[in-house]
C-alpha cells in the first residue's frame, strides 16, 4: 500500500521562466512583453482620440451653420469626415483603448506572467495602427464609406482603401480580443475561478466574447462591399451615389451593438470604486451577472436595418429597454459600495471622478437608447442615432481614461498628474453629455442623422450649438490627455510604490512598474475576488 | 510490507490549454464571418424570390459535384480526428499519414470547386446571384486555405517531434478549425446547392 500524506504541490504560473527585459527600437517593434504591447495600443489609440475629437469639432461647427462654414468642400466631403468621426470613435479609439488597457492590466489581474499569444497581440497592435493609418489617409484622399455623388475612378480606389483599412482594424481588434479572452480563460492563477476574476478582467472576457460574435459580421459586410466595388455588379458597392455603404455598416454604431463597446467600462467602474471606497464591492456575484446580462443585451449583428427593418420588432425593443436594468444595477452597486466605504470626503481623484462620470454618461446613453426604441417617439433614423453613439462611445472612452489614470503606476511606472486628470475627466463627462444629449433631443423634432442643410428650426439650431460646445470640451479633454502622458514621461515624479491606492487585486501585488514576467515570487492561492484585502485581513487577525 | 511515502516530487506544471482556447475563439470568429456572408446571401435570395425572379437559371448549379465535395469533407473529418488521436497516443507514423490524407482531401476539394466554378460559367460581375455565389464559395476557399496552412504547420511540428503524448494541443487546435471549415461547407452545400 502506498500512502501520500500531502498532495504534491503544483508549480505556480509565476515560476514560468521570465522573458528577458526588452530594450531598444527592435524590442519595441518585436517585444513579447504584454505591458509594452498594451502601451503601443494605448498610445496609438490616444493619438487617434486627438484626431477624432478634432474632426468632431469641425463637424460640430459645420452643423451649427452648414452654409457659412463650408470647411469640408461640399456635402460629400462632409459626409466622408462625418463617417470617419463615427467609425473612428468606436472602432479606432474606444475599442482599441480598452484592448490596450486590458493587455497591460488583465494578465496581472489574473496572476499570469504574460498575455496569451503575445506575438499575435503585437501583430494585432501593428495591424490596428496600419489599418487606422490607411483609413484616415484614404478618407483624406476622397475615400470613405460611400460617396453621395457616386463612385467612380480614383474615388472608387480611395473608397476601396477605406473599406480595406476598416477591415484591417476590425480583424486586429478580433485578434487582440482572442489574446485577452484566452488569457482570462486559461491563464488564471491557482484558486481564481471565474467568479473570483476581478471585474475589469471579467468585463473584458464578456466584451471580447461579444466582439468575437458580432464584429466578424461587419468584416463580412466589408468583404461584400469591397469585392463588389472591385469587380462585382455594384449591388452593394454604391453605384448611384448614396450613403448605402455607410448604411450597410451603420448597425455597428447603433443599438444594441454600440453598447458592446462600453462593456469594459462597467468593469473599470467596478474595479476603481471599491478601491476608492476602501471596501469590498457590495454584491460581487450579482455585479458579475449584471455585466454578463449587459453583454448579452448588446449583441448586435442580427439587427441590420439596411437589409431588414428590425426597429418595430419586439426583440429590438426588448433589448433597447432591457439594457437599462443592468446599468442601473451596476451604477447602484458602485454607489452603495462607495457609501459603505470609509473614503475621505473631498476632491475625488481623477480616476474616481472619471469612473463615476462614465457611469453617469452610460446611464444617460441607455436611457436615451430606451426612449429611442419606443415607437411613438419615432427617433429611428434621426440625429438621436448619432447622440446615442456619442454618449455610449464617450462613456467608454471616459472609463478607459479613468482606468489609465488608475493603473498608470502599472502601465508606465508613474502617476499621471491628478489635477490635470480631473480637468480631463470633467471635459469628457461634460463634453459627452453636451455633445450627445442635444442630438437625442433634436431627434424629437426630426433632425436628420446626417445634417447636410441649414434649418429654420430653432430647437435644432440651439441643440447643434450645444453639441458643438460639447465637441470642443471633448477635444480639449483629449489634448489634456496627451499633455498629461507627455508631461508624465518628461518629468517622472516620486516612485508610486507597489500599491499606492491600496488596491485589492493581484496587479497591485507586484512592483510599479512590474518586472518582465510580472511576479517575482509565486502567488498564494486566491480565495476571493479581492486577494490583497484577504491578505490584509489575515495580517490583522494574526 | 506497506510502503509509506511522506513526500513525493511535485507534479509537473499544469499546462494551460491556450492553443485550444485560442483556436476555439478564432474558429468562432471565422464561423461568424461566414454566417454574416450567408445572411446577406439568404436575404438577397429571399428578395429575389419575393420579386418573382429566379435566383439561378435552371440546371446551371448542379448537385452532383458539390455532393462529392460534401463526402470528401466528411472523410476529412475522420482523418483529421485520426491524426489528433494518433499524435495524442504517441503514434506519429499514423498521425502523419492521417494529416497527409487530410491534405489530399483538401486538394481534391479545391479541384472539385474549380470544376464547379468553371461548369457554372458564372462571372463576378454577372448579376447579384452570381456575385453572391462567388462570395460564399470564395469565402469558403479562403477559410479552407487557412485550415490547410494551419494543418501543414502542425504537420511540420509533429514531424520534428514538437507534438506528442504530452502536448498535442496544436493538432487539436488545427483539427478544431478544420471541422469548423467543414461545417461551413455543409451549410454552403445545403443553402447554395440543395435549396438553390
Amino acid at each position: 500500500m502506498t500512502m501520500t500524506e500531502s498532495p504534491p504541490a503544483m508549480e505556480p504560473q509565476s515560476m514560468i521562466p521570465a522573458l528577458s527585459p526588452a530594450t531598444g527600437l527592435y524590442d519595441w517593434l518585436a517585444t513579447s512583453d504584454h505591458k509594452r504591447i498594451g502601451r503601443t495600443w494605448v498610445h496609438a489609440s490616444l493619438l487617434m482620440l486627438l484626431v477624432t475629437t478634432i474632426v468632431g469639432v469641425l463637424i460640430g461647427f459645420e452643423q451649427v451653420d452648414a452654409s457659412s462654414v463650408d470647411i469640408f468642400g461640399g456635402d460629400n466631403g462632409y459626409f466622408q469626415l462625418w463617417g470617419l468621426y463615427q467609425f473612428a470613435l468606436v472602432l479606432m479609439v474606444a475599442a482599441p483603448l480598452m484592448l490596450g488597457l486590458a493587455m497591460v492590466v488583465v494578465p496581472m489581474q489574473v496572476g499570469a506572467s504574460n498575455i496569451a499569444f503575445p506575438r499575435a497581440a503585437l501583430a494585432a497592435g501593428w495591424g490596428y495602427v496600419l489599418g487606422t493609418g490607411i483609413t484616415v489617409v484614404s478618407v483624406l484622399a476622397g475615400g470613405g464609406w460611400g460617396a453621395l455623388d457616386g463612385v467612380s475612378g480614383d474615388e472608387a480606389d480611395a473608397i476601396a482603401l477605406t473599406l480595406l483599412g476598416t477591415g484591417m482594424v476590425i480583424v486586429s481588434l478580433l485578434l487582440g480580443a482572442i489574446c485577452v479572452a484566452t488569457t482570462v480563460i486559461s491563464l488564471r492563477t491557482s484558486g481564481m475561478n471565474l467568479m473570483r476574476v476581478p471585474l475589469f478582467a471579467w468585463s473584458m472576457l464578456v466584451a471580447c466574447a461579444v466582439w468575437l460574435l458580432t464584429l466578424p459580421i461587419a468584416v463580412a459586410n466589408l468583404a461584400i462591399m469591397y469585392t463588389d466595388l472591385r469587380g462585382g455588379p455594384l449591388t452593394f458597392g454604391n453605384p448611384e451615389g448614396s450613403d448605402a455603404m455607410y448604411a450597410q455598416l451603420a448597425w455597428v454604431l447603433d443599438q444594441p451593438q454600440i453598447y458592446a463597446i462600453a462593456i469594459p467600462a462597467l468593469g473599470i467602474i467596478g474595479s476603481i470604486v471599491p478601491v476608492a471606497a476602501g471596501a469590498r464591492q457590495i454584491a460581487h456575484w450579482p455585479m458579475v451577472a449584471f455585466i454578463g446580462i449587459f453583454g448579452l443585451l448588446s449583441v448586435g449583428g442580427w439587427s441590420q436595418p439596411y437589409f431588414a427593418n428590425t426597429s418595430g420588432e419586439i426583440l429590438y425593443i426588448a433589448f433597447g429597454i432591457g439594457i437599462v436594468l443592468p446599468v442601473f444595477a451596476l451604477v447602484g452597486g458602485a454607489a452603495a459600495t462607495l457609501a459603505a466605504g470609509d473614503a475621505p470626503v473631498g476632491l475625488p481623484a481623477a480616476h474616481l471622478l472619471g469612473a463615476l462620470g462614465a457611469g453617469v454618461v452610460l446611464l444617460a446613453a441607455v436611457v436615451c437608447g430606451a426612449v429611442k426604441v419606443v415607437e411613438p417617439f419615432d427617433l429611428i433614423g434621426t440625429s438621436a442615432h448619432g447622440g446615442l453613439m456619442n454618449l455610449t462611445a464617450l462613456a467608454a472612452v471616459t472609463a478607459a481614461l479613468a482606468g489609465i489614470w488608475f493603473w498608470a503606476p502599472k502601465i508606465g511606472g508613474d502617476f499621471l498628474p491628478s489635477g490635470l486628470g480631473c480637468l480631463v475627466m470633467l471635459g469628457f463627462i461634460a463634453g459627452a453629455l453636451l455633445l450627445g444629449a442635444p442630438q437625442v433631443v433634436a431627434g424629437f423634432v426630426d433632425a436628420p442623422n446626417l445634417m447636410l442643410f441649414d434649418t429654420e428650426d430653432s430647437v435644432v439650431n440651439a441643440m447643434s450649438l450645444v453639441s458643438a460646445i460639447g465637441a470642443v470640451l471633448v477635444a480639449l479633454g483629449a489634448i489634456g490627455v496627451i499633455v498629461a502622458v507627455i508631461s508624465s514621461k518628461r518629468s517622472p515624479g516620486d516612485a508610486p510604490g507597489d500599491n499606492p491606492w491600496s488596491g485589492h487585486t493581484l496587479e497591485w501585488a507586484t512592483t510599479s512598474p512590474p518586472p518582465v514576467g510580472n511576479f517575482a515570487e509565486p502567488l498564494a492561492k486566491v480565495v476571493s475576488e479581492a486577494p490583497l484585502l484577504d491578505l490584509a485581513d489575515e495580517e490583522v487577525d494574526a | 510490507m506497506a510502503i509509506t511515502t511522506t513526500s513525493l516530487p511535485a507534479a509537473p506544471a499544469r499546462r494551460p490549454r491556450t492553443a485550444l482556447v485560442g483556436a476555439m475563439l478564432g474558429s468562432g470568429a471565422a464561423f461568424m464571418t461566414y454566417i454574416g456572408l450567408l445572411a446577406v446571401y439568404l436575404i438577397e435570395r429571399s428578395n429575389a424570390s419575393l420579386a418573382g425572379a429566379d435566383w439561378f437559371p435552371e440546371g446551371v448549379v448542379e448537385l452532383g459535384p458539390s455532393g462529392w465535395i460534401f463526402w470528401t469533407m466528411i472523410m476529412s473529418i475522420f482523418t483529421v480526428q485520426w491524426a489528433e488521436w494518433s499524435i495524442k497516443t504517441g503514434d506519429r507514423t499514423n498521425g502523419l499519414w492521417a494529416l497527409g490524407l487530410t491534405g489530399l482531401f483538401a486538394a481534391a476539394v479545391f479541384n472539385q470547386l474549380w470544376f464547379i466554378i468553371n461548369d457554372t460559367g458564372f462571372t463576378l460581375a454577372g448579376s447579384t446571384p452570381e456575385f453572391m455565389f462567388f462570395i460564399l464559395n470564395g469565402a469558403f476557399i479562403v477559410f479552407l486555405i487557412g485550415a490547410v496552412v494551419f494543418l501543414a504547420l502542425t504537420m511540420l511540428r509533429a514531424l520534428f517531434g514538437q507534438y506528442g503524448t504530452r502536448q498535442a494541443d496544436g493538432i487539436g487546435a488545427a483539427a478544431m478549425f478544420w471541422n469548423t471549415v467543414c461545417t461551413m461547407y455543409f451549410i454552403t452545400w445545403y443553402v447554395v446547392y440543395v435549396t438553390k
